[in-house]
């Protein structure tokens, strides 16, 4: 299937609404989605959803001949898979400048920066080293694809344990994880990507953007970041006129972005390490029956647009409008239709009693009232457009 | 999900959760035991033209390692899938058109067959696309001394004289796969097949609940 394009009324709506400092998921032009990581019970195996972004990376170890220009390193190579998953028109094994661009700039931020201390990978010079596969899986695509390939890919580094070896002369014995504790993985820094739209040649620039924005913008800056505020890549895609002020700009507010994924990344490794040592069972299945945050956190906009209903107003009657915001807030309120085109709005008193009366007595008319259902978390301000 | 009170006669704990995934169609996330996978639906879908068949969809099925390009092993789980998909979809239905089935692998604790197919069947019921019924597979396994293993783990299932994995239809419960490794004779295949006959049922009761409670939820 081809890629759905994204037609003229789009792109100038969500222009339109940039121009306003709104963007359609009601977040602030530098704030982030949600981000999530967890781990599976294999080593080196993790699940890692930025809003409704999907990917899970495992990493696998095979022991390789070095290459004879480092004779002395282990070898480490990042794989992302474009998996049919995640969008129609991904392909398997095909080399789509989507593919390429998003591998080459993880090896350029993980590898390139030598994130993963290549030395202790080696076991024989010249012989024998550990070479580590990093396969990335995109399971859905939403947006901003590398940001999520890039922690979990980090992650999962950060997480895995490699078998231990004993050398015996000539031989080498690898030894099974039940046999021997396994080692796991000097990482030197952790360098993530943190990615920016650019739209209006660059009067707009938008953090992390979903796949829409993707879309309408006139180019994207991906920069790789480490915790040190040091930066290990950055790609500049698209065709902006971007003055060097702003892309130092963004860099600077990539970092202090980079630092808050880098502590979660820690956080949940430190998390999953102290499970793992009370012996507790983790796993996917144990994501599963925990019925905590949905997994599919269906975003805000598309759950209050579903919840709208239209309905056909009878007979005089009212209609009590439940708004719950996130910090659970209530506000009840009931609506009194008194004509065709009007209608009043009597509050509740704290003692639940109506204290307020309607005073005009017009009543028996057939407006069209729009209710919403019970929805969740919406912010009070999403709901004035009851119209 | 007892099948009968026997220790090798139980079934891992299947547990699933829908609609994970926002692109595809119908997407589920479904464990047995530590088996993990996560299954997605396209469909019907517009088709490329060396594919298209002019009088039904064309079923197109994937199976994803986690590690590393498929292999034939996993070429094998593909065709599998898809003989199944073909048989139950309506595809008819949709000519000139395609239907997209994708498996992930999560976790592979054993197996990785039966999870597949039953996640499988989840997200086509997920996806709403037209099926003539529903499918559910379970598998077991015959170790040394001659005992059947109902849902076997990987370490069973390694060690086994020889393992079986069927599929069953919902209505006729007639048998809609047979995958077999390993040495047996005609009596052990047909107690194998009742054995995994009886575990299936008790997977359509799961769809049944399942699809019971996800749709109260909604409405």
């Amino acid at each position: 299937m081809r890629e759905s394009v994204i037609t003229n009324c789009e792109k100038k709506f969500i222009i339109k609404n940039l121009e306003e400092h709104r963007r359609l998921d009601g977040r602030a032009f530098d704030e982030f989605r949600d981000l999530s990581i967890d781990f599976g019970r294999d080593w080196g195996c993790c699940y890692v959803s930025l809003g409704k972004t999907r990917v899970l990376a495992q990493v696998s170890c095979e022991i390789q001949q070095p290459k004879s220009s480092r004779p002395s390193e282990g070898i480490l190579s990042v794989n992302v898979e474009l998996n049919p998953l995640g969008a129609p028109h991904f392909e398997p094994n095909r080399q789509t400048d989507l593919f390429v661009i998003l591998n080459r700039i993880l090896e350029k931020c993980i590898k390139d920066s030598k994130a993963v201390d290549l030395e202790s990978l080696c076991i024989k010079v010249n012989e024998k080293v550990w070479a580590f596969r990093v396969d990335v899986n995109v399971l859905n695509h939403e947006g901003n694809i590398i940001d999520c390939a890039s922690i979990a890919a980090l992650a999962a580094l950060a997480h895995f344990r490699r078998p231990d070896i004993t050398c015996d002369g000539e031989d080498t014995i690898i030894h099974s994880y039940s046999e021997r504790d396994p080692i796991h993985t000097v990482i030197h820094h952790y360098p993530v990507c943190i990615s920016y739209a650019i739209f209006n040649e660059g009067d707009v620039i938008v953090a992390d953007p979903t796949l829409l924005e993707e879309g309408v913008a006139d180019a994207n800056l991906i920069i790789g970041l480490n915790g040190y505020k040091e930066v290990c890549g950055l790609h500049l895609g698209g065709k902006a006129f971007l003055d060097p002020d702003s892309i130092l700009r963004c860099t600077t507010k990539a970092a202090g972005r980079a630092n808050i994924v880098i502590q979660h990344i820690k956080k949940v490794l430190a998390e999953d390490s102290e499970k793992r040592n009370k012996g507790i069972v983790i796993g996917f299945e144990s994501a599963l029956s925990s019925s905590s945050a949905d997994i599919n956190s269906l975003e805000k906009l598309s759950l209050c647009l579903d919840n709208w209903k239209v309905q056909k107003k009878d007979k005089k009657e009212s209609v009590v409008v439940t708004v719950e915001s996130n910090s659970e807030t209530h506000v009840d309120a009931t609506v009194e239709s008194l004509d065709e085109s009007s209608a009043v709005l009597l509050p509740v008193e704290e003692n639940g009693q109506q204290v307020w009366n309607v005073s005009s007595s017009e009543s028996d008319s057939d407006v069209e009232m729009i209710v919403p259902q019970s929805f969740k978390k919406i912010k009070p301000s999403s709901t004035i457009c009851i119209d | 999900m007892n099948v009968i009170d026997d220790n090798n006669l139980l079934m891992r704990k299947v547990n699933c959760k829908l609609d994970i995934l926002s692109r595809p169609d119908g997407s589920v996330l479904l464990s047995q035991g530590d088996t993990v996978v996560i299954a997605g639906v396209y469909g019907p879908i517009e088709v490329k033209t060396q594919k298209m068949l002019i009088n039904k969809a064309s079923v197109e099925t994937f199976y994803r390692p986690k590690s590393g390009t498929p292999g034939i092993g996993d070429r094998l789980y593909e065709s599998i899938i898809q003989n199944i998909c073909e048989t139950s979809l309506v595809s008819a239905l949709y000519p000139r058109s395609s239907i997209v089935v994708i498996i992930q692998e999560m976790q592979n604790y054993g197996g990785i067959i039966s999870c597949a197919v039953n996640a499988c069947c989840f997200a086509l019921l997920n996806s709403g696309i037209d099926m003539k019924f529903l499918v559910a597979s379970a598998s077991c396994a015959l170790d040394d001394k001659g005992v059947f293993h109902l849902d076997p783990d990987k370490l069973l299932s390694d060690k086994a004289k020889a393992n079986f994995v069927f599929v069953f239809d919902n209505i006729a419960k007639r048998i809609i796969a047979s995958h077999t490794s390993g040495s047996f004779n005609l009596a052990q295949y047909e107690e194998a097949l009742e054995l995994c006959k009886k575990a299936c049922d008790a997977i359509f009761d799961f769809y049944k609940t399942k699809m019971k409670n996800e749709i109260a939820n909604k409405v």
